[in-house]
């Protein structure tokens, strides 16, 4: 009976030997990608969008969602790892993976790449308009201690997270922290800040284009982007860090594919096909070797190739509830 | 005096109407003439114009991802708003015609779907679905649309019904129309126009439904509004413009169209 209302209901393709169903960010996979594996492994490649991790999760724990790729972001590969999401399917051994730069291997959400393989990686930090900033501004200090020419033009991302992060960075306060003391300090910042800062908004690229913004929170390719259309703008690496985040090629738990979904992970970890992501989502991979079939405007921008000189990102996991009610009380109390 | 009487009623002649009328108008239009605006930018902003161009529409025709999603949620609609309508109507001509016992929580059920907030209605079916063991896919959402698509369809079919009258019913029975003759004959085609504006309000709301899909979808199954949603993480283009506008010229062409039944239906 259920499976003549399965059959029914089911006018989705076939699960035939020869698909692969990838749920991901959409126009995040490269069609030429997409068209190479088909060619080269016979199979047919569909791929679906989520709008969040959280539509992705919800869809995963209520079973049976049937995808054979999924694309989860650092934190949240960790969580799926933590409650046995994802199959193991042993990265480490494939063939490619020894293109993987060592810093994309012992990672804090998948340490032995046991379930995961790189896809993208990019960083939160800030980006200034050095035809009106002029001074030095390799430090957090341009937003926190800023300017006057500055102040009143400073745009921040409308992102919980990430501010009070950086906040946190610029009072040498551990992430995650746990102290109300700390965090208060944290608020203190920020409400200082806001006098100085235009607007809390994630479109960053059209505030820094437009003038409204000389001094911006920015995504990396966001800030890319905003060069190209205006070059006086620079994404910088600040000295006291910033956040890092990477998404990961995985396999949920039951897909029904599986063999087709291994060599998919598999094939994203060879050079031209890491640069081939590069190339259309315009973020870092996490390939060696890969830079020789990237476009020579990518491979130049400083956005997405941090300089030698710059630190590390810092990646961060899911804070404790404690850490987290902090946070939320820190940003509900600056956003009244 | 009496002509004076029905002008001073007349909402056009209040004070003030054409102004207020004026700004609400812009309020409600104003973000999607510049949404259609910027789809037509050459250049990569959107907000600022760099010259004229189709160069995103091409791009959007030319996306495979966003012409599957596309035609799924034509598709998705298009069955969706049919058996909704024929749901709608047998529910209608029970409530109209017939003597229904507890008529007040009979109509309460068949609008709960516009009731019930929608992430609820999301959430809950997809508890449903994966609990009795169907999968998501577009099985899942055709049942999902169908049931929030019923109401839509039903309040214009129960007008025009309501406003048709039962003597030519009644005519055709004593001339000895058996039930289903006298429903071909004469109820279906005076019932038209409440049909067709029913049939399209019901597309128009599985087409344009974000939340539902969104929890439901399953693979290969992914609808337009689900990917556009999804494409505004890698930054909005006007790419996102022109499948918006796009979208937004459908919507119109159909709430035209059912308008226009409408009018000739009144």
């Amino acid at each position: 009976m259920r499976a003549l209302a399965i059959l029914l209901l089911t006018a989705a393709p076939a699960f035939a030997e020869g698909d692969l169903f990838i749920y991901t960010w959409g126009e995040y996979t490269p069609p030429d990608l997409v068209a190479k594996f088909e060619a080269e492994f016979g199979v047919k490649v569909h791929i679906d969008s989520y709008d969040s991790m959280e539509t992705m999760i919800a869809k995963l724990r209520a079973g049976g969602a049937g995808y054979d790729i999924i694309v989860p972001g650092d934190a949240t590969m960790q969580v799926l790892i933590a409650e046995d999401m994802v199959e193991k399917i042993d990265v480490y051994a494939m063939p490619n993976y020894a293109n993987v730069d060592d810093k994309w291997r012992e990672v804090y959400w998948d340490p032995k790449r046991e379930y995961s393989a790189p896809w993208a990686w990019g960083s939160t930090a800030f980006a200034v308009d050095t035809a009106v900033v002029t001074g030095d501004y390799s430090s957090l200090s341009v937003l926190f201690d800023p300017d006057d020419d500055v102040k009143g033009r400073i745009n921040m991302l409308r992102d919980m997270n990430d501010v009070i992060n950086m906040a946190e960075r610029y009072l040498g306060v551990p992430r995650c922290s746990e102290n109300p003391d700390e965090m208060k300090r944290v608020l203190e910042l920020l409400e200082t800040q806001k006098e100085w800062v235009k607007s809390y908004d994630s479109e960053t690229k059209e505030l820094l284009v437009s003038g409204e913004a000389v001094v911006s929170m920015s995504w990396n390719g966001y800030a890319m982007r905003a060069r190209d259309e205006k070059p006086s703008v620079v994404y910088v690496y600040p000295k006291e860090g910033y956040t890092g985040w990477m998404d990961n090629v995985a396999v949920p738990k039951g897909a029904p594919n599986m063999d087709n979904a291994k060599a998919w992970v598999n094939f994203v970890m060879a050079p031209e096909n890491a640069a081939m992501i590069t190339n259309y989502a315009r973020y870092s991979n996490g390939i060696e070797g890969s830079e020789a079939f990237i476009e020579p405007a990518l491979s130049a921008a400083p956005e997405i190739n941090p300089p030698a000189d710059a630190p590390a990102p810092e990646f961060i996991p899911t804070c404790s509830a404690e850490a987290t009610a902090l946070i939320d009380k820190v940003w509900t109390k600056l956003m009244n | 005096m009496s002509l004076l009487d029905t002008r001073s009623k007349d909402i056009r002649n209040l004070p003030g109407f054409g102004l207020t009328a004026g700004f609400t108008v812009a309020f409600l239009y104003a973000p999607i003439v510049f949404l259609v605006l910027y789809s037509f930018n050459d250049g990569r902003s959107i907000s600022r114009l760099d010259g004229v161009s189709l160069r995103w529409y091409g791009q959007v025709f030319a996306n495979e991802e966003i012409g599957g999603a596309a035609l799924n949620s034509v598709l998705l609609a298009v069955i969706a708003a049919t058996l909704a309508t024929v749901m709608a109507t047998a529910a209608a001509l029970a409530m109209v015609r017939m003597r229904v016992r507890r008529k007040a929580a009979a109509y309460a059920v068949l609008n709960f779907p516009l009731m019930v907030p929608e992430i609820v209605t999301a959430i809950a079916s997809l508890i449903f679905f994966s609990s009795v063991g169907l999968g998501l896919g577009f099985g899942s959402l055709v049942v999902a649309h169908t049931t929030f698509c019923i109401p839509f369809a039903y309040l214009p079919i129960t007008a025009r019904l309501t406003s048709m009258d039962p003597a030519l019913e009644t005519a055709a029975a004593d001339l000895y129309a058996r039930p289903w003759r006298r429903f071909a004959l004469i109820t279906l085609p005076l019932l038209a126009p409440g049909l067709m504006s029913g049939w399209l309000l019901a597309f128009i709301v599985s087409l344009d439904d974000f939340i539902i899909s969104s929890m439901l979808s399953g693979p290969g199954s992914t609808t337009l509004p689900v990917h556009i949603y999804s494409m505004l993480r890698l930054g909005i283009t006007p790419e996102v413009n022109a499948v918006s506008s796009l979208m937004v010229l459908a919507s119109a062409l159909v709430v035209i169209t059912s308008g226009l039944i409408a009018r000739k239906q009144s």
